[in-house]
């Protein structure tokens, strides 16, 4: 596929006798936004280990076209480090003096900290730390975006806004990005398409595309059959 | 509990340590006027009082103050800019790690008063063998609290470095020190309380000057009264360096580590 970022053929990974991840095929489009949902202990966060680089596969080919940065679940700020110091970190390093300042600046009103930016994060909330995280990750510009759980240590409330607000910070500042969740509803609200993953070793046991445009409710149509679909899949129904 | 006055948390800090000393000197005046203590064996406060002043007025008292607060300065300051490169590579790096964690244990469990016999054989007498022994004093304490710290980093800090393009010792100093510092302090807070106790016990044999000579010299002349004057100049110090140190915690970039 000629506007792919990722491209996974055969993936497989083991960890000794253990084999975790197993002919894995997956394409990831130019700023689409895939979900990998997948049952607890079923090779996510090595999937995203793979996807960013950091483990390389044992068989198979990844085929990355550009950077990535990754999102953690919790704790990926520096904790020594200011917020702006934190989003100046994230900031591509040919960025001189003073652009750099401007920049973190605008990083800092995009996420509604601009109040904060010389706070530590040890005194920001759970939802204005992962707002952090988020600016760092997307203030590198890179065409790759990986997210593991990144809201899943925050209450229900907030993890609700920064799904939206992650959805529109994706339309002012499209990339691609795989997010991957073991909620369901998450998955079927902000994915364009939900890749669910069968349990050890890992392999995709089905692709959901779900109806366009992101930050759905509920009651937007098909987004109830998604659910249902991924349930079944899961066998959680 | 509104209707009961109460005493500021600041005030506490210095009141009540206060009414204790004051306690402690009323029991001892007493028990000394009331003749409890065999004649030369407990100085009374006031004769502990008449030695400080001599002490102050001759100018004994400052120059063993600084001789001893010198060594420990030396000592103290080159072992931790030893230890802390050495520690935080015992602690990330695994073999060097198993290669030399058994080591640096064998030499911390030795008492530094150990190597007094080392210390003199090798620097002779004067600042060199004090200053050694304040050495391994601290090395080998500050070596083992910063490997332990380095190797308890949490590993999305690394993961995170990697994708912001750190490499080697990039690394160590950018990521791996700032994220042991609260740790390293509060080490620092603890290796110089030792520091301080042992630079007394090196100079009671391998100087002639110093708190610890001051001491000793005491001692020889039977001058309880000045014994007593430096144990108090020797605590009072120690309380000082322990507030200095612990102040350190206070540092922006390091209250994280004491704030949870």
């Amino acid at each position: 596929m000629s506007g792919s970022v990722l491209e996974l053929k055969g993936v497989g990974f083991d960890y000794g006798p253990l084999s975790v991840i197993d002919s894995l095929d997956l394409t990831v489009a130019k700023n689409e936004l895939v979900v990998c949902v997948g049952p607890s202990g079923c090779g996510k966060s090595t999937l995203l280990s793979l996807l960013g680089g950091h483990l390389a596969p044992m068989r198979g080919t990844i085929d990355r076209r550009g950077q990535s940065r990754t999102i953690y679940q919790a704790g990926g700020l520096f904790p020594w480090l200011t917020v702006r110091q934190n989003i100046a970190r994230g900031l591509p390093e040919q960025l001189a003096g003073h652009a750099r300042t401007t920049k973190v600046g605008e990083w800092l009103e995009i996420m509604r900290l601009a109040d904060f930016g010389d706070h530590y994060p040890h005194q920001l909330s759970g939802g204005m730390r992962q707002r952090v995280e988020i600016a760092r990750a997307l203030a590198a510009e890179t065409d790759i975006l990986l997210m593991d759980e990144p809201f899943s240590a925050l209450d229900y409330q907030s993890r609700n806004r920064m799904r939206r607000e992650l959805v529109a910070t994706l339309v002012e500042r499209p990339r691609a990005v795989v997010f991957v969740t073991h909620d369901i509803e998450e998955a079927v609200q902000i994915a364009d398409r939900v890749v669910v993953l069968g349990t050890r070793p890992a392999n995709v046991r089905r692709v959901l595309e779900l109806p366009p445009g992101r930050s759905r409710s509920p009651a937007t149509p098909g987004v109830a059959e998604a659910e249902q679909a991924i349930m079944d899949e899961l066998g959680m129904s | 509990m509104p209707d009961r006055v109460s005493i500021p948390a600041s005030v506490q800090r210095f009141l009540f340590p206060s009414l204790v000393g004051l306690g402690v000197l009323a029991i001892w005046w007493g028990a000394h006027a009331a003749g409890m203590f065999p004649i030369g064996t407990v100085p009374s406060p006031v004769d502990v009082a008449l030695a400080f002043k001599s002490e102050l007025a001759s100018g004994r008292l400052l120059d063993d103050t600084i001789a001893s607060l010198y060594r420990v300065a030396w000592g103290f300051t080159t072992a931790v800019l030893a230890a802390v490169p050495l520690g935080l590579v015992v602690g990330r790096h695994a073999a060097t790690r198993a290669a030399l964690m058994p080591w640096i244990n064998f030499f911390r469990s030795l008492s530094p008063i150990a190597w007094i016999p080392f210390a003199i054989i090798w620097f002779g007498i004067g600042d060199p063998p004090a200053i050694f022994i304040l050495f391994i004093a601290t090395f080998f304490q500050v070596v083992l609290a910063t490997a332990a710290a380095a190797a308890s980093v949490p590993r999305v800090y690394y993961r995170v470095a990697e994708e912001l393009g750190l490499r080697g010792h990039h690394v160590l100093f950018q990521i791996t020190l700032p994220a042991i510092l609260p740790q390293l302090v509060t080490a620092l807070r603890v290796a110089i309380g030792v520091a301080w106790m042992v630079v007394v016990a090196a100079e009671m044999i391998a100087v002639r000057s110093g708190l610890g000579f001051l001491i000793v010299d005491a001692r020889n002349g039977l001058r309880m009264d000045l014994v007593v004057c430096g144990m108090i100049t020797i605590g009072g110090i120690g309380i000082v360096l322990d507030i200095l140190f612990s102040r350190l915690a206070r540092i922006p970039s390091l209250r994280w580590g004491f704030d949870q």
